[in-house]
C-alpha cells in the first residue's frame, strides 16, 4: 500500500505572538498576494479584475474587506488577499500589458498593536511617523534596520508590517526588542 | 545623514532608502560600435567630480524604486533640487548665489 | 640641520630641550621654481624629497593650501602592506614597503613604522578561496603572504573569537607578517623635514587656484592665493581635490571625491598586537601606540567635499566591530573624522603624463594610498624628472582608461585600505 503524504506549507513564525502591552505583535494569517506593475493603460482593468482600485495617489492605499492594494512606485503595487483568494485567474484576457506575479508565500506580515506601536516600529525605521506627516491609510515601502519592509497605518495604532519571509525572524526580533524597550 | 525629496514619492525620505547612482545626464553614445577609444573612455570613465554644483542620479531603492536626478552642492552636501528622470536639466543660474 | 640621534637627546636633556630646530623653514615664495608640487601631503613631499635626493634637482616648492599632512595623510587609519592581487599593484605597494622598512634612516626620522601583521578575516568559502589566491599570487611574486588556521589566527591575535557559534565565524585568516602601521603625520614631518634641509620651500597656507599655461600649451606656472609662482614642470598631487586641480588645466579624470571615515576609542591598554581586517562584515581595527583602538569605516555613496561622513557609515562599522570583537561593546569611541578620497573606477591609481606638457598627475589613491607613500613618491618623482614612468608605474597611467587595461583590485578585495 502506497501512504500518501501530503506537505503542509508552514509560514515562518506562524502563530508567533511577542512584543509588549504596549505594543503587541502578531503574525498576521496567510493570505495571497501578487506584485504587480502596470501602466496607466491598464489600471482599470486590473482594478476591475481584482475587486480592488490600484491606487494612482503616491503612498496611498486602497483597503476591501480583506484586501489591501497598496502603492509602492509610480508602475508597481502589492495586492493582498487575506481571504486567500488565488487572483491570477481573473486577470485572463486583459489587453493592455501589465505583470503580475505571485508572491503570496515570499512576504510575512507582522501587525504591530498598541499605543506604542510607532515608537517600536521607529526604533529601526527612519519613517516620520506622527499622525500628521503619516496618517491612517498612508502605505510606503521603507526599510526596518537592514531589511527592507512595506510599512501600512491601518488604524492609528495599528500597523500592518510585509517583509521577504526570510528576513522574517530578523524584523520580527528587532521589533520585539523595540516592543519591549518602548514599555519601561 | 542626509533627507533626500523623492520627486515620485513627494516627499522627504532618509538617506537610509536611497543608491547614490553617480553623476547625471551622461548620454551614452548612440553609435557605442563607432566611437573611438578615446571617446568611449571619455563617457565611460570621465567625470566632472565638481566642488560645488553637482548633477547626479539617485534612486530610491527601497522606496518606489525610481531613479530620478538631483542637484546638490557637494561643499554643504544641501540638495538644491530633485526632478524626475527625462525631465530638463536645470540651468545652473538656477542656483548660483543661493545660500548654500 | 642636525642629526637626531641618542646623543641629540642626551645633549638636549642637559640644557632643558632648548636647542631643537624647526623642522623645516617656512619662506617666501620666489617668483620661479624648477618644478612646483601642489599639495603638501605625503605623496607630495615625498616627491619633492626624491627628486632632490635621486634626480638631483631641488629648485622645487611643495605648495600646500592648508598645513602638510592635514590631507588624507593626517587623517588615515594608516595601514601598510602589499599583498594585492595585480602585478602592478604588487609592484607598487611592495616597492613601497621596501622603502617602509628603510624609511627612518633614510629620513633619519622616527615614522613609527611597525610591521605588526596584517590578518584578513575569513567567513566563508568565497572568502577563503579568494585570500588563498591572493597568498599563491603574492608568494609566486616573491611577496610574503600565509594562510592561517583558525587555531593559529588566535595564537597571533588573542582577541579574535573564533568559536563555530560567532555571529560570523572565522574559518581562517591571511596574514602578511611584514604589513603593520606607521605614524601619519610623522611620515609627511620627516619628509618636510629632509626636503627643507635640501633646500626645498615648503609653502602653506597657499591655494592653488588656477594653472597657466604659455603658447605652447605646456605650463608655465600656477595661480595661488600668494599671486602668480612660475614652473618649468608641476605635479599634481592634491588627494580629494585633484579633479578641481586638474580642471584648472582642463583636463578630466575618472575620479570621484567621496568622504572616508574614521574613529579612535579611549585609549586602553596594550590588548590588540595586529592590524585585523574583515572584508566580508567590512570593519577593521588596530590599537594605536597612545592605546586608542583605531576603526576604518567605509566611504558615502555620493560626491562630496565636506570632509565629513553619514553617522551611518560609523554606526554601522560600530556594529561589524562589535560582532567581531564583543568584548569592545563597552568601550567609549572618542573621535570621529572624515577625508575627502578621490577613487577611481577600478580603484587603482593613476600616475601619469597628462595632455598638457610639463604637467604630471598623481591621483585616485583613494581610500588605501597612505601605504604607497614612500613608493608612490619615489616614483612620481622619476616620472617628473624623466618625464616618463618608471617602469614599476607604468601600468597606471591615465591611457589603462582608453585601452581598457584596468588593474581591477575593487573586484579583487572589495575594501583596498
Ligand atoms: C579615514 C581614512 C582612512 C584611511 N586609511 C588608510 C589606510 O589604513 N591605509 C592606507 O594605505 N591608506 C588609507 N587611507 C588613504 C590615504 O590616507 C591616502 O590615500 C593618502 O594619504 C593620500 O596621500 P596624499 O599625500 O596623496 O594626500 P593628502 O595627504 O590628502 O595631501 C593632499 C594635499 O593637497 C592639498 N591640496 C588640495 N588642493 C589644493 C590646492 N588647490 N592647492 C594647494 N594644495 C591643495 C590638501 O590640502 C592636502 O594636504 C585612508 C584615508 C582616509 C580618509
Amino acid at each position: 500500500m502506497v501512504e500518501e503524504l501530503v506537505a503542509t506549507r508552514t509560514t515562518p513564525l506562524s502563530g508567533t505572538y511577542g512584543g509588549s502591552g504596549l505594543a503587541r505583535l502578531v503574525i498576521a494569517g496567510d493570505a495571497t498576494r501578487l506584485s504587480v506593475r502596470a501602466g496607466e493603460e491598464a489600471l482599470g482593468a486590473l482594478s476591475g479584475a481584482l475587486d480592488i482600485e490600484l491606487p494612482r495617489a503616491p503612498l496611498s492605499a486602497s483597503v476591501t474587506d480583506g484586501g489591501y492594494a497598496f502603492w509602492l512606485g509610480p508602475d508597481e503595487w502589492l495586492v493582498i488577499n487575506e481571504h486567500g483568494e488565488e487572483m491570477i485567474p481573473r486577470l485572463q484576457g486583459i489587453e493592455a500589458p501589465f505583470s503580475a506575479v505571485d508572491v503570496s508565500h515570499r512576504n510575512v506580515a507582522v501587525t504591530v498593536v498598541g499605543p506604542g506601536a510607532a515608537a517600536a516600529i521607529n526604533a529601526a525605521c527612519p519613517q516620520d511617523l506622527r499622525p500628521d506627516r503619516f496618517p491612517v491609510g498612508k502605505v510606503v515601502r521603507t526599510v526596518l534596520g537592514k531589511a527592507e519592509i512595506v510599512l501600512f497605518r491601518k488604524e492609528e495604532n495599528t500597523f500592518r508590517i510585509e517583509c521577504w519571509r526570510s528576513f522574517a525572524p530578523y524584523v520580527f526580533g528587532l521589533l520585539d526588542q523595540a516592543a519591549k524597550d518602548t514599555a519601561y | 545623514m542626509l533627507l533626500i525629496h523623492c520627486p515620485y514619492c513627494g516627499e522627504a525620505r532618509s538617506e537610509l532608502e536611497f543608491a547614490g547612482a553617480g553623476e547625471a545626464h551622461i548620454a551614452r553614445p548612440e553609435n557605442i560600435t563607432e566611437v573611438s577609444d578615446e571617446d568611449f573612455a571619455q563617457y565611460f570613465f570621465m567625470r566632472t567630480n565638481p566642488k560645488g554644483i553637482h548633477y547626479e542620479r539617485w534612486r530610491h531603492i527601497h522606496g518606489c524604486g525610481r531613479f530620478f536626478n538631483a542637484v546638490r552642492d557637494t561643499v554643504s552636501d544641501r540638495f538644491l533640487k530633485t526632478y524626475k528622470t527625462g525631465e530638463p536639466k536645470p540651468d545652473r543660474a538656477e542656483f548660483e548665489g543661493e545660500g548654500r | 640641520m642636525r642629526k637626531y640621534s641618542v646623543f641629540a637627546l642626551a645633549r638636549e636633556a642637559m640644557r632643558h630641550h632648548s636647542g631643537w630646530e624647526k623642522h623645516w623653514t617656512s619662506p617666501e615664495p620666489k617668483s620661479e621654481y624648477d618644478v612646483i608640487i601642489i599639495g603638501g601631503g605625503g605623496h607630495g613631499m615625498g616627491a619633492a624629497y626624491y627628486l632632490a635626493k635621486e634626480h638631483g634637482i631641488t629648485n622645487i616648492a611643495v605648495i600646500e593650501k592648508g598645513w602638510i599632512g592635514g590631507g588624507n595623510t593626517g587623517r588615515n587609519t594608516t595601514i601598510v602592506r602589499s599583498n594585492y592581487l595585480y602585478d602592478e599593484s604588487m609592484d607598487i605597494y611592495e616597492h613601497s614597503l621596501k622603502l617602509w622598512e628603510g624609511l627612518a634612516l633614510d629620513l633619519n626620522y622616527n615614522v613609527m613604522y611597525s610591521p605588526r601583521g596584517v590578518m584578513m578575516l575569513s567567513h566563508n568559502e568565497h572568502d577563503r578561496q579568494t585570500f588563498k589566491r591572493h597568498v599563491h599570487a603574492n608568494r609566486l611574486y616573491g611577496i610574503d603572504n600565509e594562510w592561517l588556521t583558525p587555531e593559529a589566527a588566535k595564537e597571533y591575535c588573542p582577541p579574535l573569537d573564533i568559536a563555530a557559534t560567532a555571529r560570523y565565524p572565522i574559518n581562517g585568516a591571511a596574514l602578511q607578517r611584514r604589513a603593520g602601521t606607521a605614524r601619519h603625520d610623522a611620515v609627511v614631518w620627516g619628509y618636510g623635514r629632509a626636503a627643507s634641509d635640501r633646500g626645498i620651500h615648503i609653502i602653506q597656507n597657499c591655494e592653488v587656484k588656477g594653472i597657466r599655461r604659455g603658447p605652447d600649451g605646456a605650463v608655465s606656472g600656477v595661480e595661488t592665493s600668494k599671486g602668480f609662482i612660475g614652473a618649468k614642470k608641476i605635479g599634481v598631487s592634491a588627494s580629494g581635490h585633484n579633479s578641481v586641480v586638474m580642471a584648472m588645466a582642463d583636463v578630466s579624470l575618472p575620479l570621484e571625491s567621496q568622504p572616508l571615515q574614521a574613529l579612535v576609542s579611549e585609549p586602553l591598554k596594550p590588548i590588540f598586537p595586529c592590524v585585523v581586517m574583515s572584508n566580508t562584515v567590512h570593519a577593521y581595527i588596530s590599537q594605536s601606540d597612545k592605546g586608542e583602538l583605531v576603526i576604518g569605516a567605509g566611504t558615502d555613496q555620493y560626491n562630496s567635499y565636506s570632509q565629513t561622513g553619514g553617522l551611518q557609515i560609523v554606526t554601522h562599522t560600530l556594529d561589524a566591530i562589535c560582532e567581531l570583537f564583543p568584548i569592545f561593546r563597552r568601550v567609549k569611541m572618542m573621535r570621529q573624522w572624515g577625508g575627502i578620497t578621490d577613487n577611481t573606477p577600478d580603484r587603482s591609481p593613476i600616475q601619469s603624463i597628462t595632455p598638457v606638457p610639463g604637467l604630471f598627475v598623481n591621483c585616485g589613491w583613494g581610500t588605501g594610498g597612505f601605504k604607497a607613500t614612500p613608493g608612490s613618491a619615489h616614483l612620481f618623482a622619476h616620472l617628473i624628472a624623466k618625464g616618463e614612468p618608471h617602469k614599476l608605474a607604468a601600468g597606471l597611467t591615465l591611457d589603462r582608461y582608453r585601452t581598457g587595461r584596468l588593474i581591477d583590485e575593487a573586484a579583487a578585495a572589495a575594501v583596498a585600505h
